[in-house]
């Protein structure tokens, strides 16, 4: 498959800090959904904006190495050209607003770019669509929930039509409602545009029903990176990255240690249950020695 | 019945010359008019308490004038004149959309676009910080700060608020400077946003305007 | 021990926020307050730590009705942690931020400095205490947003989603805080959360709320291990309450659960 995304040998530091990004070389497929796990602090969100462009030359910093995206380099773009073909949404979802009604918002980075008034128009409508705010293109921002705001920056996001599109941590502050059902819109949009994702996560169980591909970072270096398959295994092996895998897996990874059996790759709760009982396990039973 | 902002601005500076030229009875008829036209918009709480609130610092001047010498008719004809003069903007801002004002300000009164957007970033984030504000107001209570002193002490405590706010502004500009630079933000973007059309509503408030404003020409007329 | 009788409240008329709640905390208890977002879990906190007043009923604080209180009055009684550490921070230096409670009422100088050092070993910041607050890292303020709540040596904690956007680890390790001091000094935990991984392994009673209305008291095992309509009061089951409910053992967390359960030899 065709890989979107490509790190050669990248290195970065922000401006008079320690590098925080080393010899990272990595490849994210078109069409995946890809999710970024690793501990706080690691580089996750440096990554992020590694892939739009925004490091280093928006932030400037040093730097050693090159990003490629959809087989360019992102070095000497100007972000907002980058910003057609990746979308990105930060935590702070909230500061990247930045007009007062939702209909001015979704238009905002179209009509820049030049894009004719009926087009405009139109995707508009469509993008907010998409998002489950239908014909809202006259609400004022705080006629919005949270929730609906951050559905907002999606649409702005997807009225250009990006082929990818980058999330930092979307579902932090959320209730597991919010989280469950921002992560189905987010498949939806991968199911029906084929956009690739890349998503931080945290709260891994909320999106482990849909991600393809899994990258860990740890200190600033990729320490795994590959299809989920191979990444359970992979990581779970090494002690020290084993905290870094879903719940889920390290309990299929202790169990398939502790009796040597093998479990396909589980999504959900219920996935693990039903192995497990087809498999013979039961409860109570101490491990025989 | 939609007029431009550019006729709304044009109203609203003509107002603070029709505040001295024309006779009190006009202007306190244009007042009138003024709370009729924000009540008719908009006729909540918010649209209350800002006019109430320009109410009270109208009054405040009055009283100011008054302390300063001015006898009672000349106070209160000056704090009538401030009055309306206040309302015009709140008039204007209540029934034109930011975008459109700041459009008509970079297009037609070639304001740089970086100024213009102050505008729509003020409004946009005014709310935010408001509610910041409470929770760090709220933060000090918890910690032990007490609300029962005098009025003075009441003031003291908002000082302490001010720091972690521009802190937080800051940090908040500069994600948004980010997601303005990503979404094209320079400066053809009030180029490309579509224009309000030039109705006949437009040239009636004009004409108006025009009239208003000559009054110490042709009043002469009807002495 | 904290006390909600009869309560109702709304912020504006119309819509209710809480609905006849009645609940008793009592000293030493780890409670997880939990609910889908605007069922009324933190204006319940709010309540008890009288940043708003109920309409009616009655909120008593060690058995003492707080209507005509204020928050600075419970400072010493309860400490509050707001979800966002930035807009809690107050001064410049991690001691200074600590002292500020002391400092407000006034207590002499030897007792703020025992007072801050305190709170700051509890939560283990004693090495940052000359850092800039704003210059740590996102779990070192949320670390800091407790030790200056404790600063007065309150009996109860009131924390509000205080493990969002934080990872494995620096969960954990604020958890461990939480736990020593409700079992080490018997500080009375109320945890306001959606991390039922955290409410299963650290909470010892839960409290859900729906739609401004209590819908269960009991212990976490119970809800999760039962048949309670988790889902629709808008949480989820943890990893571990899924598994063991399934294969009937009982398990706080997913390594109990794997010693448990092991395939039958043949």
């Amino acid at each position: 498959m065709a890989s979107v995304i490509n790190f050669k040998d990248f290195y970065y530091a922000y401006i008079n800090e320690k590098l925080v990004l080393r010899d990272i070389n990595l490849t994210v497929e078109k069409g995946s959904f890809t999710v970024v796990i690793g501990p706080s602090g690691a580089g996750k969100t440096t990554l992020c904006k590694a892939i739009t462009g925004i490091i280093p030359y928006y932030m400037g910093g040093s730097y050693a190495g090159d990003v490629e995206v959809l087989g360019e380099s992102t070095k000497g773009k100007r972000v907002s050209d980058l910003s057609l073909k990746v979308g990105l949404m930060l935590e702070d979802y909230e500061s990247q607003l930045v007009s007062l009604t939702a209909g001015e918002e979704v238009a905002f980075s179209l009509l820049n770019h030049g894009f004719p008034a009926e087009e405009v128009k139109e995707r508009t409508s469509k993008a907010l669509e998409d998002v489950g705010l239908p014909g809202r293109e006259d609400y004022q921002l705080d006629e919005l929930s949270g929730g609906q705001r951050q559905r907002l920056l999606l649409a702005s996001v997807l009225a250009v039509h990006p082929e990818i599109i980058v999330l930092d941590e979307p579902v932090s502050a959320m209730d597991p409602d919010g989280a469950e059902s921002l992560y189905k819109l987010l498949s939806k949009i991968h199911q029906e545009y084929g956009t690739t994702f890349v998503v931080v996560e945290h709260r891994v169980e909320f999106v482990l029903p849909y991600a393809t591909n899994f990258i860990a970072v740890k200190d600033g270096q990729i320490a795994a990176a590959g299809t989920c398959e191979v990444v359970a295994d992979q990581v779970y092996a090494d002690p020290e990255l084993r905290v870094l895998l879903p719940e889920l897996w390290q309990v299929r990874g202790e169990l398939a240690a502790k009796t040597g059996a093998h479990f396909s790759l589980w999504r959900k709760p219920a996935d693990a249950v039903d192995e497990l009982k087809a498999q013979g396990f039961e409860g109570g039973v101490q491990a025989h020695a | 019945m939609k007029i431009t902002a550019f006729s709304w601005i044009i109203i609203t500076l003509a107002i603070t010359a029709w505040v001295f030229i024309l006779p009190v009875k006009a202007v306190a008829t244009i007042l009138v008019l003024q709370l009729v036209l924000l009540l008719y918009v908009k006729h909540n709480r918010m649209m209350l308490a800002a006019i109430g609130g320009l109410g009270v610092f109208t009054g405040m001047m009055v009283l100011l004038q008054m302390l300063f010498g001015s006898s009672l008719t000349v106070s209160l004809i000056g704090g009538l004149r401030m009055l309306v003069m206040t309302m015009a903007f709140l008039c204007m801002l209540s029934t034109t959309k930011i975008q459109d004002i700041a459009k008509t300000l970079v297009d037609r009164f070639h304001l740089p676009v970086e100024y213009a957007f102050m505008l729509t970033t003020a409004l946009r984030f005014v709310p935010n910080f408001l509610e910041d504000s409470s929770v760090t107001l709220d933060a000090q209570s918890c910690r032990g700060y007490s609300n029962r002193s005098n009025a003075l002490q009441h003031l003291l405590s908002y000082v302490v608020v001010i720091r972690p706010l521009v802190m937080r502004a800051v940090a908040k500009s500069e994600t948004l400077a980010l997601s303005m630079e990503l979404k094209g933000f320079g400066a053809n973007t009030y180029k490309n946003m579509p224009r309000e059309p030039f109705t006949l509503w437009d040239l009636l408030a004009l004409l108006v305007v025009v009239v208003l404003s000559s009054y110490p020409f042709w009043a002469k007329f009807f002495k | 021990m904290l006390e909600a009788k009869n309560i109702n409240f709304s912020y504006r008329r119309g819509i209710p926020v809480l609905q006849d709640i009645n609940c008793k905390i009592n000293d030493g208890e780890f409670v997880a307050l939990l609910g889908h977002n605007g069922s009324g879990k933190t204006t319940l906190t709010r309540l008890f730590m009288a940043l708003d007043h109920p309409r009616s009923g009655q909120i008593l604080v060690d058995g003492n009705d707080i209507v005509k209180m204020e928050p600075a009055d419970l400072a010493d009684k309860i400490g509050y942690v707001f979800q966002n550490p930035d807009l809690q921070i107050l001064a410049d230096t991690v001691f200074e931020e600590v002292a500020y409670g002391p400092r407000v009422k006034k207590l002499t100088e030897d007792s703020v400095k025992k007072q801050v050092d305190d709170a700051l070993e509890a939560m283990e910041l004693t090495d940052l205490a000359q850092s800039y607050p704003r210059l740590l890292s996102f779990g070192q303020k949320r670390r800091l947003g407790v030790a200056s709540a404790l600063a007065l040596g309150p009996k109860t904690l009131i924390l509000d989603e205080i493990t969002n956007g934080q990872d494995q680890a620096e969960k954990a390790k604020m958890m461990e805080y939480l736990q020593a001091l409700n079992e080490k000094h018997g500080v009375t935990i109320v945890l306001i959360t959606h991390d039922m991984d955290v409410v299963r392994r650290y909470a010892r009673r839960a409290l859900v709320l729906t739609d401004g209305k209590q819908v269960f008291d009991g212990t976490p095992k119970d809800l999760f291990e039962g048949s309670y309509p988790v889902e629709n009061w808008g949480l989820r089951r943890p990893l571990a309450s899924v598994l063991a409910a399934a294969f009937q053992v009982s398990a706080s967390n997913c390594h109990e659960f794997c010693a448990t359960v092991a395939k039958e030899a043949k």
